[in-house]
């Protein structure tokens, strides 16, 4: 029997192509789109100001930055540790250096006997700067596996007292001597869980101005019980101005006054007015509101309408 | 929000600030850095995303004595029924109730109201006073705060316990949306009986809400156009008697009846002006009909138009001052606007097709009017400029709207063509809320009468 080879071939082709399409486009359970989320839009200028921080801003414990899984300690045990042994975090060069002033180094002469020897005096003289992460730093921890959690510890606990130096004498002339001779080495910081990020001054920073964020909830939240029988024209005419004063917790603090009335007839705005009143009493509280950010919603002015009604 | 900040952003929310805020606003972060920071906030904008009903909870009225029997559930009925029906409210099913014996006087547990989403409650009593008076008083309370926002005692003989919860209606109504109600109120209609080609014809009247129907004639003469009057309990209708259709008017509280004017040939389209004391109408003179009014008390007619048209359907604005009516002098039936005392006419419909039966909102802010054109007609609402034109409703057959007394709901009939007959529907002159009315057989020519009260 004679077989047409280009026919074989074809049909070994369409057969290879669709068995391939049948297996790779067979269909699959069609996903939902996720329930919808309200989305406010924000300028890039508000991101910008949300996710800055602020170099002023009150350090926060933040989560010391973990590179490296370490043999795992409780974290609270360190933590014991390091309040025992303060001088330890005394001399360290990352100890926040706010309250003690350079000037009080030189003429103290007090002996700290516990200070760790390897603790080199002019380090710590050298950086009279609060506390950044630098190689110096790096160094530092490197030489004592105890060190970088003693250094990172102590970034997170700032309110530290402040304790005397040793005797130190401070040589401008030899200043080169206080360098760090070592090759640059890259170390990895060391902890029980890793933490990618940094953390400096994002948890508060900027963070009060970011009122957009608590704004959209709480008109969504009045929204829900604001409900005007309305069944005439110009909707959008109709306005109230409102203001609220809070409380802390999340409540109105005092009954709502109703600060103007417009519209077309004046029955009906005050009677919108009057169902806003009760529309800010009756959902409340609203207990999302952030307390650190109180001072913005502390009174809150309101304007309500009808736009939407028709 | 600091003061600084105000400054830098203020431009992005100029738009929630009302002028005058903005300008102290503006202001006061120039002037004083000192100042309360929270007073430089711009407003927060709250629109409810749609219109929804006002959920509202009516108990049963508690009798003062078992003797009175059903009756407070019978007020709570039409309370009910009335708010229901203006789509504006939503009555809570009794059965959602938790609380089933609230002290009218004092409610306690508002939770259990807030429970059921109520944000308003409404609770009442009877009593039969010892002259055999019915009094019934009710109470409405906010929800929310759990304070009283309205409370009113009314008396009367008991057979009017419908008029009391109407004329309660209106109050809850009223409390809430900020306009008069319309509930205390009676309609006027053509009713309908018989086959067809043989069409019984009566004047009737009922509540708005359907109940206590009275036949004002017998049937032996066609009826049309029944029209109430704005202020009295008089009713001016057209009768096709013996001889040429005539424009009468009935007294509803005497039954009294008489012609209105003697004019040779058709007098048709009457209407009362805001005082009650005139009758607008059209008298036909050969093939055209002119405008005229007439004085009830001193019987002195005044010709308005005078023009080869077909002038026909005025309807007085509330002040008085102008009239709309109907008119074919521009090729087609369009709504046409002057003064009361006649003058120049000015052409306010422009659409598609063509308008009649205008009606003077007695807000005065809307005309409304039947639209015929590409084979429906259809019932719709103008400003009195004839901008801002609203279709209400259209289909088959609508004709002859009449406005609520609070200007809100209009009435009109519609007919399904083919055997049946024509009903009466209400819709919002916003469009929404479409309600049939109920009457005893088929009825047209609606007229809504002012309030009662």
């Amino acid at each position: 029997m004679k077989v047409d080879k280009t026919l074989v071939a074809s049909v070994a082709l369409h057969v290879l192509v669709i068995g391939w399409g049948l297996i790779s486009f067979s269909a699959r359970s069609f996903e939902a789109p996720p329930e919808s989320l309200p989305i406010d839009i924000i300028s890039a200028d508000q991101l910008a100001k949300m996710t800055a921080g602020l170099k002023t801003g009150e350090k926060d414990k933040p989560k010391p930055l973990v590179e490296k899984v370490a043999e795992a300690k409780p974290v609270d045990e360190a933590v014991g540790k390091i309040t025992e042994k303060e001088i330890v975090t005394a001399t360290s060069p990352e100890q926040p250096p706010k309250v003690e002033k350079p000037v009080e180094k030189k003429p103290e002469p007090k002996p700290v006997a516990e200070t760790k020897p390897k603790d080199e005096p002019k380090q710590a003289e050298k950086k009279p700067d609060p506390p950044k992460e630098d190689p110096i730093a790096e160094a530092l921890k490197s030489e004592d596996a105890k060190k970088p959690k003693a250094k990172q510890e102590a970034k997170a606990a700032p309110p530290q007292p402040p304790k005397p130096k040793q005797e130190r004498v401070f040589d401008q002339s030899k200043i080169a001597a206080l360098l760090d001779k070592r090759d640059p080495t890259r170390q990895s910081i060391t902890g029980a869980a890793l933490n990618a990020s940094a953390a400096l001054g994002t948890r508060s920073g900027n963070a009060d101005a970011i009122v957009a964020t608590w704004k959209g909830a709480f008109v969504a939240a009045v929204r829900r019980c604001f409900n005007f029988p309305y069944n005439g024209q110009d909707a959008d005419q109709f306005e109230a101005d409102i203001d609220i004063q809070m409380r802390p917790d999340g409540t109105v603090a005092a009954e709502p006054v109703i600060v103007a009335v417009r519209g077309p007839s004046r029955s009906i705005g005050t009677a919108m007015a009057e169902s806003a009143k009760r529309a800010i009493v009756q959902c409340q509280a609203y207990a999302f509101l952030p307390k650190q950010q109180y001072d913005t919603w502390k009174y809150i002015p309101m304007t309500f309408g009808l736009k939407e009604m028709l | 929000m600091t003061k600084n900040r105000k400054a830098t952003t203020g431009m992005s929310e100029v738009r929630f600030v009302t002028r005058r805020r903005f300008i102290f606003a503006a202001g006061s972060t120039l002037a004083a850095v000192g100042l309360r920071p929270a007073f430089a906030q711009s407003r927060l904008r709250v629109d409810p995303t749609e219109f929804q009903p006002l959920p509202i909870a009516i108990t049963n009225f508690v009798p003062g004595s078992p003797a009175e029997g059903q009756i407070g559930a019978d007020v709570a009925g039409v309370i009910t029924n009335n708010l229901k029906r203006s789509g504006l409210f939503a009555p809570i099913d009794q059965a959602a109730f938790i609380e089933r014996n609230t002290d009218p006087d004092m409610p306690r547990n508002f939770q259990n109201w807030k429970a059921i989403n109520a944000q308003a409650l409404v609770t009442g009593g009877t009593t039969r006073q010892p002259d055999g008076r019915l009094a019934a008083r009710f109470r409405l309370w906010d929800v929310a705060t759990g304070q009283q926002i309205e409370g009113q005692q009314y008396v009367t003989s008991p057979e009017y316990w419908r008029r009391i919860s109407h004329i309660i209606s209106d109050k809850i109504y009223e409390r809430l949306t900020g306009e008069k109600g319309y509930f205390d109120t009676r309609v006027v209609f053509v009713d309908e009986t018989g086959p067809s080609e043989r069409r019984v014809k009566r004047l009737a009247l009922m509540d708005q809400d359907g109940a206590n129907v009275r036949y004002l004639t017998r049937g032996a003469d066609l009826v049309l156009t029944p029209r109430f009057s704005p202020s009295t309990q008089e009713i001016t209708y057209m009768e096709f008697g013996q001889g040429d259709p005539k424009v009468y008017l009935f007294n509803v509280e005497t039954g009294q009846r008489e012609i209105v004017g003697n004019f040779p040939g058709m007098s048709f389209s009457p209407r009362f002006s805001p005082d009650g004391q005139r009758i607008i109408m059209s008298l036909q003179q050969g093939g055209n009909s002119n405008l005229f009014v007439m004085d009830l008390r001193s019987k002195s007619t005044t010709r308005l138009t005078d023009t080869p048209a077909i002038d026909t359907s005025p309807s007085y604005a509330p002040d008085g001052s102008r009239i709309c009516f109907e008119s074919d002098r521009g090729g087609k039936p369009q709504i046409y606007v002057m003064p009361a005392q006649g003058g120049p006419a000015q052409r306010i419909s422009f659409g598609e097709g063509s308008y009649s039966t205008p009606v003077w909102s007695p807000r005065g802010d809307y005309i409304a009017f039947t639209k015929q054109g590409g084979g429906q007609f259809a019932i719709g609402i103008m400003k009195t400029d004839g901008s801002g034109e609203r279709i209400l409703t259209s289909g088959f057959h609508n004709e002859g709207p009449t406005f609520a007394p609070n200007g809100r709901v209009v009435m009109f009939f519609r007919d399904p063509g083919g055997n049946s007959g024509p009903s009466l529907f209400t819709v919002d002159i916003s469009g929404r809320n479409e309600q049939r009315v109920p009457t005893p057989g088929y009825a047209s020519d609606p007229a809504w009468s002012p309030l009662l009260s």
